[in-house]
């Protein structure tokens, strides 16, 4: 191997260095350190002529290695690792330090001890260049193909837009009709507009335009190229890795062939069998064979299993003129090999039994809001008529209850965001509808915060909507007047009501879809607390999960009206295209690797990665050792930091790399300060050093800065290890505790901490000399002061007595 | 024999002779003996409780230790005695540091909680020991005309999540042990609200209002009698109707009785036995209808 | 014993206080949704009360109106609120935290007094007449046994219940 030749390049930034760093100092030290090629002084590094010496240099072959001082906030790394890897190095073996940020500035009032600081970190770069290695670039193919669970809203919406951009495209929907909730919702706020109104698919088909909204069932949904839809269907096993999915769907037979049924409706009319109808709030029945309503999709008739006599009576056979009804049909197993999966299952309606004092399950009278929407659409099962389902007499006197089982700890302590709307909307429409009628709100705050939804609010006011603010205790029945009385109190007048009502409607709470936590295990994917799908990040990745390439969208992460579920549905769309579109990953391979000769029969590293990188494979009898998945794996080095015979280490981060780094910052000292070691992780935690430099923020140059992945990857033996090099402390500085870049890496660390202060005791370490932090970027001021005040301690502590254990 | 000790409170023996009498007579034809212990106290119900809590669990607890001691579960008549002993009971064995400090308390009493022991109320001890269809078998009157509005008191169901009793919005304990001696328990208007008892001694008007409410709603509903399982209740809806006799001129008369006075009854006992003179509102009519 | 403390200086902390006191650790929970108030039998009788509203008051610090005045006395502790409270506020059991407080700041109805006089002297705090005692052979029932008083005392004296200042205030 050829000899390790390292470039220095040092930025004064235009000069303004020179006033506080002496330059001349730093280069006489850093020439003197053996395998310094060349060392390079010049006004900046990351644009221009500068960048241009590094170039040279690499191409000219005259070194091997580059450490770059610049100013990190000016995306120096960046520019620096991305011109020496077109020139040929590769970009792993270039190391950018900040005397700015991180010496100059926050130690402008001490210029000599701030030169000495960067003798000591311009070393440690040399020291750790020299032992970095290449890491390579990774290719995973991926299959372009999609599947999207749910087939409602979002569902709909993500499946057509991948498949308008040529990817191909499955649906499964696990009820035989498509359109999910939004279908029974009959229409949606704010422009009351039919709920199964949905997009047109951009094909350019005669009666399709891609202005118009169109019904689902003029849509041509089903005619998209690249979108199969499977409805009756359901996801039973998911195998493979990200990019390459085996999924085996199990598709329950329909029992009348979607090719020959012509939905003439002959079969209803001689089916026998009849049954109260689910989907119409049991507010009439339906026959064994049947179609929710008529204009649903695919208009093809499903008979209900568990009701039908099949050949014991197979009327509808006998009666179908295409011979459309299959009685034999069996259930099917269909495997789906797909590069990506979009999760929109969506939510449902909370049983609201369980708000016993409302007596939901024992009054007929008391409904629910997706309920009263049946009984409103015109379609529905009362042919819009608002009734009592008790004698189906008309209801007048209407009470709805909101934040029935939501904000409720008892059951749902979430607030389900969507129902001030929808119960707003159906009080209008029956309003509107029958103004005769005494409709009245029963509500704790009325939550009507999205665009135009406070005009929605003052419409109902303005129609004679009554609000009482106070949410009911109890709804009795009194069976003398078979009226309904709701007991409230209005907080406002401060008195206590008695509501008279023919029918009592809750807007009961929403709650993650059937079948949720199944499905997350399949997936392995996250739930929240409340138990709908976690996202990767709420702000940045609102469709990502952790694990790359599954994505979420609509209901499925938080109940949501229809307008967000459409963001979030071409959201998803949109990110799980930016992940097909090149048919490969490609990815660094900064990853964990193992060293088999130590591991074995442990399971603490694939139980703490928090991206389930890590598994167990056979090796030999009865023996186990870790196995490392370069296409999952972060490389954030928790694993490291969890191994108790070290291994496992990180191709851009091992141990040697680490310690001749840590070795080197506290070799020099000059400020006549206890030395302390600052333990920054490369995210939160370095950004604090940045911005107390950036703002001057002045703190004691004895603190030396040195950049882990992740405060994950410490270990007690590295505290030890920094405590015997010279440091006097050690801060460890890591994101915040439930903001951690890698999930779980700074709560790791602070165990970690908190065990080397009882362990290093026994070295005379006092557990005051080891803290650990937590800072984000806007706490510059906080990394200051902590700095000051561990030196402070330190001092007070008098120097470090390492008692020889051996 | 399934024997507990008894746990008679202050207001029974002070006040109600017929409720002890009729439990002493007619608990032990179902094979359950009562047990008297000495030295128990006042059970530390919500007007100690008002005083200070963290005493009155200490009092609970002292008098669970002595039922601890003679190795007994407890059995209690009073509702209000029911609910501090279980509610006690329940909290110290699910909290350690409450336990601790509670004990801390008793070791000046030479007493200390351990934990082993239920207390129950003898309706539990009716359906879970006795069991109604031998309940229903020891039934030798006839009490089938009556219509009886039960309450059983606040404080036998709630706080649920610490008594355990029964459902505390759909209660079917009480009703069922009522119709397994042979009447029929009938629903009224706010049947589970409070009658307002302790508020008596603090704000009798707002308690007779309260009582009234409840006098109203049973007599609307047609019933024979109330039933009743607390003194506080029975006291305030017995005396009570006197009460609102002279306060609102109206008369109600409907008789009120204790459970354990209705199941002494039906199993036959004589009314001279259970001393029923202490009611204010007159029986006869009712006695004569139980066959 | 805690005297009454300077009413601004607590106005910020009384949540605190109270969240701090056996029985009141829920009070910060309430979000006056009235659940509570159309539960209370009480509240349905006279506006002297209202869970509710004492809770608001509470939360907003007036310690002094809270203590002083009758609203805390009038809850008849049935629990009704409690078991259907949406946020588990545990409402009954704030109100004794209020009631312990007040006693403790010298505000107790008469009634409370007698209550503990009774029990300091007899361990019962309803007193049994003779009366009644002698009829209890007439009955068939068994005497009376004694109540522990002696242990009583010894509970009460390590409480400092025996050391509460039982101000005569009358009813408010």
């Amino acid at each position: 191997m050829n000899e390790t030749k390292v470039g220095v390049f040092l930025s004064d930034c235009g000069n303004q260095l020179s006033q506080i760093l002496d330059f001349d100092a730093l280069v006489n030290h850093v020439k003197q350190v053996p395998g310094v090629a060349l060392v390079v002084k010049a006004s900046e590094f990351w644009r221009g002529e500068g960048l241009k010496t590094i170039v040279d240099a690499i191409k000219g072959k005259k070194i091997s290695r580059v450490v770059v001082a610049e100013s990190l906030p000016k995306l120096s790394e960046i520019r620096v690792v991305k011109a020496a890897e077109e020139a040929g190095l590769n970009p792993y073996l270039v190391e950018v330090i900040d005397l700015k940020d991180h010496c100059a500035w926050p130690h402008r009032d001490t210029p000599s001890e701030a030169t000495e600081k960067a003798k000591a970190m311009l070393l440690a770069a040399i020291e750790r260049a020299k032992l970095l290695e290449p890491i390579e670039k990774l290719e995973f193919p991926i299959t372009k193909s999609v599947l999207v669970i749910g087939g409602g809203i979002a569902g709909m919406q993500t499946a057509e837009d991948l498949a308008d951009l040529g990817i191909k495209t499955y649906i499964v929907e696990k009820s035989p009709f498509l359109g999910g909730l939004a279908t029974r919702a009959g229409r949606f706020f704010p422009t009351d507009d039919c709920a199964i109104c949905i997009q047109s698919p951009a094909s350019d088909v005669k009666t399709i335009t891609h202005t118009s909204r169109k019904c689902v069932y003029r849509s041509g949904f089903t005619e998209i190229p690249n979108l199969n839809i499977l409805t009756n269907s359901r996801v039973i096993a998911v195998e493979g890795a990200t990019g390459n999915y085996k999924v085996t769907i199990e598709k329950k037979p329909r029992y009348v062939n979607e090719s020959k049924c012509v939905g003439c409706d002959l079969c209803t009319t001689v089916c026998p069998v009849a049954v109260p109808d689910e989907y119409n709030a049991k507010l009439k029945k339906r026959k064994a064979i049947y179609m929710n309503v008529p204009n649903v999709h695919p208009p093809v008739y499903v008979i209900d299993e568990n009701v039908c006599k099949f050949h014991d009576c197979a009327k509808c056979v006998e009666i179908c003129p295409t011979k459309a009804v299959e009685l034999d049909q069996k259930s099917e197993r269909i495997t789906l090999n797909v590069g990506s999966i979009v999760v929109a299952t969506g939510f449902q309606e909370c049983d609201p039994s369980i708000v016993k004092e409302y007596h939901y399950d024992e009054y007929p009278d008391v409904i629910t809001n997706l309920e009263l929407a049946r009984m409103i659409d015109g379609f529905g099962p009362t042919s819009g008529e608002i009734i009592k389902p008790s004698n189906r007499e008309p209801a007048r006197r209407i009470v709805i209850i909101q934040c029935v089982g939501s904000r409720d700890r008892r059951w749902n302590p979430w607030c389900s965001s969507i129902c001030c709307m929808i119960s707003l909307k159906h009080a209008m429409l029956i309003k509107s509808a029958h103004p005769e009628a005494d409709v009245t709100i029963c509500y704790i705050d009325i939550r009507t915060t999205g665009r135009e939804h406070e005009y929605y609010y003052e419409r109902a006011r303005e129609m004679g909507i009554k609000f009482v603010k106070g949410r009911p205790s109890e709804i009795v029945h009194d069976p003398e007047t078979d009226m309904l009385i709701v007991d409230v109190e209005d907080e406002i007048l401060r008195r206590l009501l008695e509501l008279e009502a023919d029918l009592v409607v809750l807007a009961s709470a929403m709650v993650p879809a059937e079948g949720t936590k199944d499905l997350a295990d399949m997936l392995g994917i996250e739930l929240d607390q409340d138990g709908f799908f976690k996202e990767y990040n709420a702000k940045l990745r609102p469709t990502e999960t952790k694990r790359r390439g599954i994505f979420l969208c609509g209901g499925a992460t938080f109940p949501k009206d229809a307008p967000t579920t459409s963001l979030h549905a071409h959201s998803a769309a949109m990110k799980a295209t930016k992940f097909l579109s090149a048919g490969k990953v490609v990815k660094d391979q900064k990853t964990a690797v193992i060293n088999e000769e130590y591991c074995g029969d442990c399971e603490f590293c694939p139980v703490t990665c928090p991206y389930g990188a890590i598994s167990l494979v056979p090796k030999g009898e009865e023996h186990f050792v870790a196995e490392v998945s370069d296409l999952l794996c972060e490389g954030c080095g928790i694993c490291v930091g969890t191994c108790p015979v070290n291994a496992i280490e990180l191709r851009h981060a091992r141990p040697n790399q680490m310690s001749a780094q840590m070795k080197a910052l506290v070799s020099v000292n000059g400020t006549g300060k206890p030395l302390i070691l600052a333990m920054c992780c490369s995210e939160c935690g370095h950004t604090a050093v940045d911005s107390s430099g950036m703002a001057m923020m002045q703190y004691p140059a004895n603190v030396r800065v040195m950049k882990v992945p992740c405060t994950g990857i410490l270990q007690v033996h590295v505290f030890l290890e920094a405590f015997k090099a010279g440091a006097q402390g050690v801060m460890v500085v890591g994101c915040k505790s439930d903001g951690c870049h890698y999930e779980v890496g700074s709560q790791k660390a602070q165990k970690k901490v908190e065990l080397a202060k009882i362990l290093l005791n026994e070295y005379g370490v006092e557990p005051e000399r080891l803290m650990m932090h937590n800072m984000v970027f806007i706490e510059g001021a906080d990394f200051a002061e902590a700095a000051k005040t561990m030196t402070e301690r330190l001092e007070k502590l008098g120097s470090l007595q390492l008692t020889d254990v051996s | 024999m399934t024997s507990y000790a008894l746990f008679l409170g202050c207001t029974i023996p002070a006040r109600q002779p017929h409720y002890e009498a009729s439990a002493r007579k007619a608990l032990p034809q179902l094979g359950i003996e009562l047990v008297d212990l000495d030295n128990m106290t006042c059970c530390a119900p919500p007007p100690l409780q008002s005083i200070d809590l963290e005493t009155s669990l200490s009092i609970a607890a002292y008098n669970i230790c002595l039922a601890e001691e003679a190795d007994l579960n407890m059995i209690t008549l009073c509702t209000g005695c029911f609910e501090s002993l279980a509610m006690a009971n329940t909290m110290l064995k699910q909290n350690e540091k409450l336990k601790a400090r509670v004990n801390q308390i008793l070791s000046s009493a030479g007493k200390e909680f351990k934990g082993n022991k239920e207390v129950k109320h003898y309706l539990q001890v009716l359906t879970q020991d006795v069991g109604l269809d031998r309940l229903k078998k020891s039934v030798t009157k006839d009490l089938s005309s009556l219509k009886v509005a039960s309450f059983s008191g606040c404080h036998l169901l709630r706080p649920s999540a610490l008594l355990k009793f029964d459902d505390p919005e759909r209660p079917h304990v009480f009703d069922e042990l009522i119709e397994a001696l042979g009447a029929k328990s009938i629903w009224y208007r706010n049947k589970l609200k409070c009658c307002g008892g302790l508020l008596r001694g603090y704000a009798d008007d707002v308690a007779l209002a309260i009582a009234r409410e409840k006098i109203v709603n049973t007599t609307k509903a047609g019933a024979d009698c109330i039933v009743t399982l607390c003194p506080f209740c029975f006291l305030t809806l017995d005396l009570g109707q006197m009460l609102i006799k002279s306060a609102f001129h109206e008369e109600y008369n409907i008789p009120v009785l204790h459970y354990a006075e209705l199941l002494g009854l039906a199993l036959g006992i004589e009314p001279k036995e259970l001393a029923l003179d202490f009611h204010k509102i007159r029986l006869d009519k009712l006695l004569s209808e139980i066959r | 014993m805690v005297h009454e403390k300077d009413d601004e200086t607590l106005r910020a902390g009384f949540s605190g206080e109270i969240k701090h006191r056996l029985g009141g650790e829920t009070i910060t929970l309430c979000y006056q949704c009235g659940t509570c108030a159309a539960s209370c039998p009480v509240a349905k009788v006279t506006e002297k009360f209202n869970p509710r509203g004492v809770i608001k008051l509470a939360l907003l610090g007036e310690r002094q109106e809270v203590l002083s005045g009758s609203a805390i006395w009038l809850c008849s502790s049935c629990y009704n609120c409690q078991e259907r409270c949406p946020q588990k506020v545990e409402i009954a059991d704030v109100i004794y935290a209020l009631r312990n407080i007040a006693i403790m700041s010298g505000h107790t109805p008469n009634i409370y007094s007698e209550f503990a006089s009774g029990l300091m002297k007899e361990g019962r705090i309803v007193p049994i007449s003779k009366f009644v005692e002698k009829k209890r052979t007439d009955y068939g029932l068994p005497p009376l046994k004694s109540a522990g008083v002696e242990a009583i005392k010894k509970i009460l004296s390590t409480t400092g219940f025996d050391k509460i200042q039982w101000k005569k205030e009358g009813t408010p």
